[in-house]
């Protein structure tokens, strides 16, 4: 048990590795020297092209340490990486770790809040359509969960803002993190993401209504409920992938939500930093988002092990049910 | 025993079809279908709602969507359909060079990189590469292709790997045929039917994607009449005239609902292995 752990950290700690190395080999390939655009502020741009300029370029590279071997320029970022220090925002000059630790909880409340949302739903529509398989209500979730899967979620968004803000009143519009704002980003955010789940459990349930311990125990007479709950529980182990892997979606995927209800998350800092190219700010956030999903990967390994002690002996058909 | 149990659907692939077929002869056939020219402006006409004239309103320089639309299905159709079958290509290749090669050091290194690249979410890389190399089209779709090959050869690696259990697989083997050959004639083919199931509802996610990084601005920049920037163009205007987004979002919806369908059919049809619920 512990070796198979231990070997799923290293993996992960490989896997941020060498995601990190993808992140500065995409910074360095980036057009545009950091350099000039860290001098890029209004009032200190008047004096490109002097000689007052370049001196202050070659100093500030230096300070930078970009003039180095690039072997030692990773080591050392990787070094400030490890203490948290993700540099300053060019624009506004603030520590990007701080901002972005400021920001995460609202995120974070957002993409927890969706999840339930996405698991209620998901439960409840799954376990319906299944217990009425081929019937109407199989049917109508079915065709609501395609139509539903072919939406942009800005579309979603947008006419959810439209009608609970707009027309009904029952909303505010503002950029606050606060409990009274959650509901609508949420619902939308865990309604979008429902019929994934919906589907895989229905699936889920339908394959353990066809084992044969549940036609033993049909047999057996065991009331229907009782037979369905066992089943239903039997069906849960491979979800709790799912949700995790869509927990790792919600995170980055939150964007265009957080976007739309101008939710003060870090995808919403993101996008504004991609807006005025402020680098470091969106290395920072790549850096995060990789970490979280990372983070949530292992998780879901530990979990995995404690829950169904087979996993250790077919870690390849564990790899194939996280598809 | 799953595919008794998904009920057969001929309904749903007929459907899907028939929509796109129609999308598609709306698109291609633009040129002479559109009623208007989709860059004319048109001062007079400025945010007008859906009328006899203007059946699915203008926008604010007077520019008929329908026309736009129409148009700009072009641009985002081909592209998409382009990324897709890059990411294919590249796909196949990783998975059955993977699956091949089982347990060598070449498998592992490939799994390697599909697990590192895994722990991008698509959105969040996308964003970076607009951030660093700037918004555009190009580098939206340089974005998807680098991340969206990673399905197409995990799908591939696990057909392959069923492949290799099977006796035609044994036979060619013995006859001493070789590596390439086998690839080519024994795991190829079986690889391309789910893949291919893969891919319809991959495009369909992919048109979704690329409409939402292109609703935040980092797509395709206006005035090229595109339903990226026709969205990213609609989004500003939204409360006083959503009209302008609601006609390149309902033309999005009814293609990817197009190949949801396409998908779900072909899924029910074709699936040999029962394993694919992605």
């Amino acid at each position: 048990m512990h070796t198979v752990l231990l070997r799923k950290l290293l993996e992960a700690l490989l896997t941020l590795f060498f995601a990190t190395l993808i992140i500065f080999a995409l910074i360095r390939l980036a057009p545009g020297d950091p350099v000039r655009l860290m001098l890029g502020h209004p009032g200190e741009i008047a004096a490109k092209g002097t000689s007052a300029y370049d001196e202050k370029v070659a100093e500030l590279r230096a300070e930078l340490g970009l003039d180095r071997n690039i072997a030692v320029q990773y080591v050392s970022w990787l070094g400030r990486l490890a203490q948290g220090d993700l540099g300053t925002s060019i624009f506004t000059g603030k520590q990007v770790g701080s901002e972005i630790a400021a920001r995460l909880p609202a995120t974070v409340t957002l993409s927890l809040s969706a999840l339930l949302v996405q698991i209620a739903l998901g439960l409840f529509f799954g376990m319906v359509a299944a217990l009425r398989s081929g019937k109407l209500a199989d049917q109508l979730i079915r065709v609501a969960c395609v139509a539903l899967a072919s939406t942009p979620a800005f579309v979603v968004g947008l006419v959810a803002l439209a009608l609970f803000a707009v027309k009904y009143g029952v909303y505010e519009i503002s950029s606050d993190f606060s409990a009274a704002r959650l509901w609508l980003p949420a619902l939308t955010l865990g309604v979008l993401g429902a019929p994934q789940l919906v589907r895989i459990m229905r699936a889920n349930l339908l394959t353990e209504f066809g084992k044969i311990y549940v036609s033993s125990a049909q047999s057996r007479g065991l009331d229907r409920k009782r037979v369905v709950r066992h089943a239903a529980r039997n069906a849960l182990i491979p979800l709790v992938t799912m949700v995790a892997l869509s927990f790792a979606g919600l995170i980055g995927g939150a964007v265009v939500i957080e976007s739309i209800f101008s939710w003060p998350g870090i995808g919403k800092y993101a996008l504004d930093s991609i807006l005025v190219k402020d680098y470091p700010v969106i290395q920072g956030y790549a850096l995060v988002a990789v970490l979280m999903v990372v983070l949530i990967h292992f998780l879901v390994d530990v979990v995995y092990s404690a829950l169904d002690p087979r996993i250790h002996h077919k870690g390849e058909a564990g790899r194939e049910e996280k598809a | 025993m799953k595919r008794r149990l998904n009920s057969k659907n001929p309904a749903s692939l007929i459907i899907g079809l028939v929509v796109l077929a129609i999308l598609a002869i709306a698109i291609l056939g633009a040129p002479l279908l559109a009623p208007y020219d989709p860059v004319a402006q048109n001062a007079a006409e400025r945010l007008e709602k859906p009328s006899d004239k203007h059946w699915l309103g203008t926008d604010r320089f007077g520019r008929d969507i329908l026309s736009r639309t129409l148009h700009g299905g072009q641009t985002t159709l081909l592209s998409s359909l382009l990324a897709l079958c890059a990411a294919l290509a590249i796909g196949l290749l990783v998975g059955m060079a993977a699956g091949m090669f089982h347990g060598s050091a070449l498998d592992h290194i490939l799994m390697r990189i599909i697990d590192v690249l895994l722990a991008f979410p698509f959105m969040v890389f996308a964003m970076v590469i607009a951030g660093l190399f700037g918004t555009g089209l190009v580098h939206l779709l340089l974005a998807v292709v680098s991340v969206w090959w990673v399905s197409f050869a995990r799908l591939t690696r696990s057909v392959v790997l069923h492949a290799k259990n099977e006796t035609s697989y044994a036979a060619a083997k013995v006859l001493g045929a070789s590596n390439l050959a086998i690839m080519r004639k024994e795991l190829l083919p079986k690889a391309i039917s789910p893949v291919l199931i893969l891919a319809t509802f991959e495009l369909g996610t992919l048109i979704l994607s690329i409409a939402a990084l292109s609703f935040l601005g980092l797509g395709a920049q206006p005035p090229a009449p595109e339903w990226g920037s026709m969205l990213a163009d609609g989004r500003a205007h939204f409360f006083q005239a959503p009209h302008i987004l609601i006609g390149p979002a309902a033309f999005i919806v009814a293609t990817v609902l197009a190949f949801n369908l396409i998908g779900e059919g072909l899924r029910d049809r074709l699936d040999p292995y029962e394993k694919l619920e992605l």
